[in-house]
């Protein structure tokens, strides 16, 4: 079981608002539609694990920080993203993390 | 700056929009041989395969009523509505006439509040005989005391809001039609009811195409007779099967008694129905129910008034919003409320027990039991007053937990090692997801700094 954590992705938002709809206008069940999200937590894991290849660092001022369930909430303020040549600027930025050690657990964000 | 059209990606092979399209087709390619199984269609699959680019332009877009042009399927707008979480108000233009097609899913509201799900397609249709009466927003249920009175106003507009956020069946059986008769879009006949006048309708449902509708609040509708009676939506009558409702609301299971109640009513109805001439001029009649032809409407006056009572207290959705969280982070607002009513609760409760004592005839005991269970709740409160305060400056932060982790800039990602050192923390994340202002970026590798 891949980590449901991307589902809280633009994407991921997005296809599950379609399902919903799908599933109001009764043209696939709910389990079928758990079953494509599930699909989903496995192809995101796996695109990002082996179709990306680049890094970025980031620096900024930690806000608030939590930890729970394994999984690591932090609040940051005026952060900036930089890769090799771009940079990117936030004021607030939330950062969900989960373990990626033990990617078999089925943790949600 | 980072743009939307240079992905942090650095491989073009596997840019953004390509990283995302090739996790769509693998869900889709993987899924088609469940979909199958499950008899569901193929073009549901390219629909679903469709749908998240089209959210995805959508999902910022601001709360704006939605025109629905003629001739178009009111479900695609629905869907725009239900992604960008807007309220849609629909409402019918002065030269817009009957029947309007509604589809499955819409939530429908009413200006007053309460929520209508439609769970089947359905029309809203005008029985013959009579016009489209619209002179006022659609009534509250429980307001619609005279379906017979023929009420003539000066607005004319039906105003049917769509809720965007699917909602719990509250209710989609109201107890007697009036005016204009929702019917689902089955071919088949549909038994009607029209209260008050005298009329029983079965009509086959015409072939539809969806009318004009424009966003107008308050439409000039065409001249209508006198003898119409105002809009309501109260003769929704969701055939086949229009007493299918879930048990699982208390609502429901509210309307479900009051039901079978006025189901009750109606046995009595038909009974008396034979002697109606007989007892026409009879005192007691005038509370009998009015009997019409068709023995299947709900057309009593006291179950009307007592399912209208049931109705007040438990449909109204501004009642919902209005309800007082008595813990959890709003708790010390209750308790101000209920600080602020403990002097009115005393004046009341003496107020009932001398009521109790002039009306012990009456429903004496159960305003004893109401006036008892005020005074004891008074009672409960003023200890709680006296140790808010000694407790008020322990929740510092209490209103700011909320807002503090609300933010559009979020990034979802794994991580390897999180390090702290006094306040000083390092991140080291893996396979993250980053949004920025609406921009997506992704990376394999995060390191960060932060003091705290």
């Amino acid at each position: 079981m891949a980590y449901q954590l991307y589902r809280n992705t633009t994407l991921g938002n997005s296809l599950q608002e379609s399902l919903d709809e799908l599933i109001q206008t009764q043209q696939i069940t709910p389990q079928l539609a758990l079953q494509v999200l599930l699909q989903f937590d496995k192809a995101i894991n796996t695109a990002l694990a082996n179709r990306v290849r680049n890094r970025v660092n980031f620096r900024g001022s930690l806000n608030t920080y939590r930890f729970c369930d394994n999984v690591w909430t932090f609040v940051l303020n005026d952060v900036e993203f930089r890769e090799v040549t771009d940079l990117v600027k936030v004021d607030k930025v939330k950062i969900v993390a989960c373990d990626g050690k033990n990617t078999g657990s089925n943790a949600t964000e | 700056m980072l743009s939307n059209s240079s992905p942090v990606v650095s491989r073009p092979k596997y840019s953004r929009p390509k990283l995302y399209i090739s996790v769509i087709d693998d869900v889709i390619e993987s899924m088609r041989e469940v979909f199958l199984d499950e008899g569901v269609e193929e073009r549901v699959l390219e629909e679903l395969r469709q749908l998240p680019t089209n959210y995805a332009q959508t999902l910022r877009k601001p709360t704006a009523s939605i025109v629905i042009p003629a001739g178009q399927n009111l479900h695609n707008f629905t869907a725009k509505a239900n992604s960008s979480s807007t309220l849609a108000t629909f409402s019918l233009p002065p030269g817009v006439s009957y029947p309007v097609q509604i589809p499955a899913g819409v939530t429908l509201q009413t200006s007053s509040g309460h929520l209508y799900k439609v769970n089947v397609p359905v029309m809203v249709t005008q029985a013959p005989g009579s016009h489209r009466v619209l002179s006022q927003p659609i009534q509250h249920v429980l307001e619609q005391r005279e379906p017979v009175a023929h009420q003539e106003t000066t607005t004319n507009s039906t105003v049917l809001q769509t809720i965007a956020p699917p909602v719990n069946d509250l209710y989609n059986h109201p107890p007697a039609p009036t005016g204009p008769v929702i019917q689902p879009t089955e071919p088949q006949p549909v038994a009607c009811q029209q209260l008050g006048q005298g009329q029983c309708t079965s009509t086959e449902l015409p072939a539809v195409q969806p009318p004009v509708v424009q966003k107008l609040l308050h439409s000039q509708l065409p001249p209508e007779s006198p003898s119409d009676s105002p809009f309501t939506l109260e003769g929704i009558d969701f055939s086949p099967q229009p007493l299918d409702m879930s048990p699982t609301s208390s609502f429901v299971g509210q309307l479900t008694g009051l039901q079978e109640k006025a189901g009750q009513m109606q046995v009595l109805g038909s009974e008396f129905g034979g002697r109606e001439e007989e007892d026409m001029n009879n005192a007691e009649m005038g509370t009998l129910p009015k009997v019409t032809e068709n023995t299947g409407a709900v057309n009593l006056e006291h179950s009307e008034d007592s399912v209208k009572a049931a109705l007040m207290k438990a449909v109204s959705y501004n009642d919902l919003l209005d309800i007082v969280q008595l813990d959890g982070v709003c708790d010390s607002s209750s308790e101000e409320e209920q600080a602020a009513g403990g002097p009115e609760d005393d004046f009341l409760g003496m107020i009932n027990a001398e009521a109790l004592r002039a009306l012990q005839e009456g429903d004496g005991s159960s305003d004893g039991g109401s006036s008892n269970s005020n005074n004891s709740d008074v009672e409960d409160v003023m200890p709680e007053e006296e140790e808010d305060p000694l407790n008020s400056g322990d929740d510092v932060s209490e209103q700011d937990i909320p807002d503090l982790f609300e933010t559009d800039n979020v990034v979802v990602c794994q991580y390897d090692k999180i390090h702290r050192s006094k306040n000083r923390w390092k991140f080291y994340l893996k396979d993250g997801v980053m949004c920025f202002g609406g921009k997506d970026y992704v990376f394999s590798k995060a390191v960060g700094e932060a003091e705290w």
